[in-house]
């Protein structure tokens, strides 16, 4: 069978002994197929019983094993040793604990500051005595088409992959985060939950407009979940439920003002439509900048050919049930 | 040759005139075959999804039925319109029901989608029109010695299921595009983290500490320039430059340039004709004559 000789370079830390964390190398001899957790298990089973890594189903599907190859966070047991030297071109493997959580030894980490985030953020649920039965008598139908609504998102096996990948949990500590946001999501949209579109307000309050959108827990998520889609509709419960006074928001109708006036985005009046005359003080001396470099158009724009069929179209489709 | 419809978006049509101007002086160079629509609108920059998913995906599916019309594959120069269109396309291709949904609204305005033409970012187009070496060999003013730091921000590679060009652990196409000008790429391990421009509104120190850290990240790696296919990461990194330095307490100046910018300026076109001049940070580490 077709093999290659692979160096693994794994990131150890036994906060115990080290004084911080250290690389070792490992090189073996890796059949095809060989997935990285097997590879991992190779190691500690024949050179090294002291590597500590996490891992339990190897099906993908209990979330455990997620770790760092190549500075890109992927489960273990899902993805092949061969097809990460091919995307890399090379035979050096890098392996580290995944980020935004502490480090218990090795490739392990504490979820518990991700898990205890969501915790508080209510994503169970509650259900509404109007639908739902009191007795397990009666059952408690969901259709088709209100699963279709958030179906996805209870794909969600909890490993954190998401979470390890987000920008901007590494920055703002109050930030919910991409699984944990999603699941809001998710009860948001369930028709026996009681809270309903109200939980928009729970996405509210932990940052949910602090989303860069950067689709990097949609690239990650082993499920294809992409919790960002969760976000975005749950800013959009919070605007139906009219939270609309804040930068995240009255953004929003900003593009669907210039839209509705000329079908092109008007970038002269953003910061006046989304921040008020705060927007624009505080970018005054960079807006006098773009001027003088020639990169500022009129206020007022000329529509888009068809403009209508524009208008036509967006009023059909805020119709749409 | 392919023959596409040019989807400049609403920055390069506004605040980043440079992109446009050095597109277009780019594309005629090449003699590519491609026109601009006037009945494209916004793209809704993925903002519309937030007001209704059916609006952005109708918005986006009259602009794709426009392009469908003319026989021409979309060719965009800003990552985030690259990602809306191509998530409305993949949406409609893969939900009949979604489908005949919009379709339904199209149908007042006369449009129909049917999911013929593809949506494409102009460096891809570049890379499949010519490759490396077919670029290379327009190339007339090598940029021997230039250090460039690709930066590819997040919607030219993000989520994979949607864009699928390329590894998205570790895409290529802007490394290929820097060889091939005779530069040499510098890759810093935040070439692919994200530049904050979407948060800008309500979080613009969080926007900014982002910018900064990947600013820093390119002046770590000792580049002369960056280079960057979208224009909103180019507006955070090069306009908003010198606030996204102080947020992470640095202070000096990196120029940033556009992909067309930097193909343009290898292939012997004026600088004037690119935009340069219209660049906030002074773009000095090449010779402007
Ligand atoms: S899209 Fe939003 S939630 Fe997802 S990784 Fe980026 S910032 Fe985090
Ligand atoms: S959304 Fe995906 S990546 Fe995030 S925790 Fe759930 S399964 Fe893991
Ligand atoms: S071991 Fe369970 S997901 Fe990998």
């Amino acid at each position: 069978m077709e093999s290659r000789k692979v160096i693994f370079r794994i990131k150890r830390f036994n906060p115990k002994k080290d004084e911080r964390p250290y690389y070792k190398e490992y090189e073996i001899d890796v059949p095809k197929g060989m997935t990285i957790l097997e590879a991992l298990q190779y190691i500690k089973d024949n050179i090294d019983p002291t590597l500590a890594f996490r891992a339990f189903c190897r099906s993908a599907i209990c979330g455990s094993c997620s770790v760092k190859i190549n500075g890109y966070p992927k489960l273990a047991c899902k993805t092949q040793v061969f097809n990460e030297l091919d995307v890399y071109n090379t035979n050096i493997l890098t392996i580290e604990p995944i980020d935004n959580m502490e480090v218990i030894r090795d490739l392990i980490v504490d979820w518990d500051s991700a898990i205890q985030k969501m915790e508080k953020m209510r994503p169970y649920l509650i259900p509404d005595p109007e639908v739902v039965p009191e007795t397990l008598d009666e059952e408690c139908k969901v259709y088709p088409h209100e699963l279709k609504k958030f179906d996805k998102f209870t794909d969600c096996i909890l490993c954190t992959t998401c979470y390890s990948a987000c920008g901007i949990v590494r920055v703002d500590s109050n930030y919910g985060g991409p699984f944990p946001l999603a699941r809001v999501y998710r009860f948001a949209v369930d028709p026996r939950d009681s809270l309903k579109k109200e939980r928009a307000k729970i996405g509210f309050s932990f940052d949910m407009w602090n989303c860069v959108r950067c689709n990097k827990c949609a690239d990650v998520c082993p499920k294809h979940i992409a919790p960002v889609d969760g976000i975005m509709k749950l800013r959009g419960l919070s605007i139906e439920i009219g939270l609309r006074n804040n930068p995240g928001a009255r953004h929003v109708m900003a593009f669907y003002k210039s839209l509705q006036e000329s079908g092109m985005l008007n970038e002269v009046l953003l910061p006046l439509r989304t921040k008020g005359i705060k927007g624009v003080l505080e970018n005054l001396s960079i807006g006098i900048k773009m001027i003088l470099k020639g990169k500022a158009h009129s206020p007022i724009m000329k529509p888009i050919k068809e403009h209508e069929t524009l208008k036509e179209v967006m009023k059909r489709a805020m119709e749409v049930e | 040759m392919g023959k596409y419809a040019f989807y400049p978006g609403c920055a390069a049509k506004g605040a980043s005139k440079e992109l446009y101007e050095a597109t277009i002086a780019v594309s005629n160079k090449l003699n590519l075959d491609m026109v601009e629509l006037p009945e494209f609108s916004c793209c809704g920059a993925g903002v519309l999804e937030e007001i209704k998913e059916v609006l952005d995906i109708a918005v986006n599916a009259r602009n794709l039925a426009y392009a469908e019309r003319e026989g021409r594959d979309i060719v965009t120069v800003c990552s985030t319109c690259l990602l809306v269109l191509r998530k409305a396309k993949y949406l409609l291709d893969n939900d009949d029901e979604l489908r005949e949904e919009v379709n339904e609204i199209l149908k007042e305005s006369g449009l129909e989608y049917k999911g013929t033409v593809d949506v494409k970012h102009f460096h891809w187009v570049l890379l499949e029109e010519f490759g490396e070496e077919g670029l290379k060999e327009k190339v007339v003013k090598p940029l021997t010695g230039l250090k460039v730091y690709p930066y590819y921000g997040c919607h030219t590679v993000r989520p994979k299921d949607i864009i699928g060009y390329e590894p998205s652990e570790n895409p290529q196409s802007l490394e290929k595009i820097i060889r091939a000008l005779g530069a040499t790429p510098v890759c810093g391990e935040r070439r692919l983290e994200c530049c904050g421009f979407h948060a800008f509104w309500p979080a613009p120190n969080i926007s900014m500490k982002l910018t900064g850290l990947n600013l820093k990240d390119a002046r770590k790696e000792s580049a002369d320039c960056i280079v960057t296919p979208c224009p909103l990461c180019h507006m955070n990194l090069d306009a908003n430059q010198e606030r996204a330095l102080k947020e992470v307490g640095e202070n000096f100046k990196m120029p940033v340039l556009h992909v067309p910018q930097l193909v343009g300026l290898a292939l012997g076109i004026s600088p004037r004709e690119l935009g340069i001049h219209r660049n906030i940070t002074p773009v000095n580490c090449v010779q402007i004559s």
